[in-house]
């Protein structure tokens, strides 16, 4: 059940006196662009409110545009908000924030590096000593059946492998107890997809980690999370925030006939309906 | 029945014969395109064109042999050899250098922009005379000058190469932990590595072509004095022997870049 991770033993017991990971509060952003020799604002994000429990794996959900990476980038320090607060374990997040993970849709592997060196890169900028962060690489690679392909270059793996060393890449930190990830899955095909998805839910079920999740797809979003942020069309607000009531482990190939799934695809379907049909 | 692994052997053989095949052919195909040339040449001199002027292919190829076997073209080459390696090895950590510099500190590359530009545009062969003025007839002007001709591609090469980067990757790093420098270290220069490459492969020959102005100017050795004093003595087949000998030299040169280059992306392609 949803709540229970964030009861498993974590790593830094001071900071999981906190239930709230990640929170959002009266977020309003404003990117401005050069249009027709004139700087313009356009409001991406208005009023955005959001906390993230600790252990919980929360989709942010909606139309294209909406504003939803715009959210994960501010969780990861790369975008600041115009007004309002951002914070990561009760501190405001006021630039880079190192102690999250964070994965993209594209999987911004190194191409003059090793699988095994992609996974050691972020080990290395923490300064972890090489003989143990290869030691830790090499396991992890192991453990996630990456084994045997650790001195392959990226263009030589297909791209379902090439997004687990991106996703590898980040846990193997383990000193960050978030995880962003933004359409990680999304240029997979199909089938690799739900073998991916379903290989994501065995790595991160019992880790404690917090995931926050970006995806378009409602049926991976229900298939994955156990809570899912629904956006309004842009500038994006948090419409809803409903929880997945069906139960872990999941079986993410027959996430379909699981009870519950029809009541809570209806549901939330209705609330983006009407987001992409006012667009 | 077909059998299937003597039907892949068979098509495989195929396709490496017909390889084989396509590569002797465009090999026999140059050679008779040099060999016209230089058949071309001979009639040409002293029927279309006066002997003085052309020379001919047999009478180059002597004054190779006298000038290899009298040590002068070595002696030469060395010479102009070693003003176009220091120049480019100068020139071009120089410019790398200098791109890094430009890149980490702001605002810095939209400043010098204009200035670069302006002095990018300047033929270098307008500058030369000043800089043998300046540091007289010895070996460091031609250095100097080869160095010139290299420092602005590689340094406008590198720069673009850096701003290519993709920012995405660069905050993946800077979240992984990165502060700017090993972002740097780690992300932008290796990302901009095929840039620089072209760079290097470019001006090879740029660096030969500053040594040997130099040597035009002002000099008592080198291959550009050597041509220099054989086409003020109209002796034509000694300055297409030089001709000939930049050539090999250019052409070692891009040898071994291309081999540097293999090295460095090999990541790239197996």
């Amino acid at each position: 059940m949803a709540g229970d991770h964030a009861d498993r033993p974590g790593r830094v017991a001071a900071r999981l006196a906190l239930a709230t990971a990640l929170e959002a509060r009266g977020v309003y952003k404003v990117f401005v662009a050069r249009r027709e020799g004139r700087q313009e604002g356009f409001l991406a994000l208005r009023n955005v409110d959001l906390d993230v429990q600790r252990g919980e794996f929360l989709t942010l959900i909606g139309p294209s545009g909406c504003g939803k990476s715009t959210l994960l980038n501010m969780f990861a320090g790369l975008v600041l908000p115009t007004t309002g607060r951002v914070a990561h374990d009760g501190t405001v997040v006021g630039g880079v924030n190192t102690r999250v993970g964070y994965i993209t849709q594209d999987d911004n592997l190194l191409p003059w590096r090793t699988m095994l060196g992609n996974v050691e890169l972020g080990l290395e900028f923490k300064g972890t000593p090489p003989r143990e962060r290869r030691e830790r690489a090499l396991t992890y690679l192991q453990r996630v059946g990456l084994g045997g392909f650790e001195q392959h270059y990226p263009h030589e793996l297909s791209g379902g492998m090439r997004k687990r060393v991106s996703i590898v890449r980040t846990l193997v930190d383990e000193t960050d107890d978030v995880v962003l990830m933004d359409e990680p899955l999304g240029p997979l095909d199909a089938q690799t997809r739900l073998l991916l998805q379903d290989w994501l839910l065995r790595l991160w079920e019992g880790s404690g980690r917090t995931i926050v999740f970006v995806t378009h797809d409602l049926v991976e979003a229900i298939a994955l999370s156990d809570r899912i942020a629904i956006f309004t069309r842009a500038p994006g607000t948090i419409k809803a925030i409903r929880p997945v009531p069906i139960s872990r482990p999941r079986d993410v190939f027959r996430i379909h006939d699981a009870a519950g799934f029809g009541a809570i695809y209806k549901e939330i379907w209705e609330d983006l309906a009407q987001e992409i049909s006012h667009g | 029945m077909v059998d299937e692994t003597q039907l892949r052997q068979i098509a495989a053989a195929a396709a490496v014969a017909a390889e084989r095949r396509e590569r002797l052919v465009v090999t026999l195909l140059q050679m008779s395109l040099l060999m016209a040339i230089l058949v071309g040449w001979t009639l040409a001199s002293g029927r279309l064109v006066p002997q003085i002027f052309l020379s001919t292919p047999l009478r180059v190829a002597a004054a190779l042999v006298r000038l290899v076997a009298n040590g002068e073209l070595w002696y030469h080459v060395r010479f102009t050899l070693m003003e176009a390696l220091a120049g480019y090895a100068l020139g071009a950590s120089t410019a790398l250098l200098a791109a890094v510099a430009v890149s980490l500190v702001p605002y810095a590359r939209q400043i010098l922009q204009p200035f670069l530009v302006a002095l990018y545009a300047v033929p270098k062969i307008a500058i030369a005379p000043l800089i043998i003025i300046w540091f007289g007839l010895g070996v460091l002007p031609k250095v100097l000058l080869a160095a010139l001709f290299v420092f602005f591609i590689v340094f406008l090469n590198t720069v673009t190469g850096v701003q290519s980067v993709s920012r995405e990757l660069v905050g993946v790093a800077a979240v992984m932990g990165a502060r700017p420098p090993r972002r740097m270290l780690a992300i932008v220069l290796p990302s901009a590595v095929p840039y620089i490459l072209v760079a290097l492969r470019l001006t090879i020959p740029a660096a030969m072509i500053g040594a040997v102005i130099g040597e035009f100017i002002s000099s008592n050795r080198g291959l550009g004095y050597l041509i220099n004093a054989a086409s003020s003595r109209y002796d034509t087949a000694a300055v297409f022997a030089g001709i000939f000998s930049l050539l090999l030299v250019v052409v070692a040169m891009n040898g071994a870049v291309g081999w540097l280059e293999r090295r460095l992306l090999r990541w790239r392609t197996t």
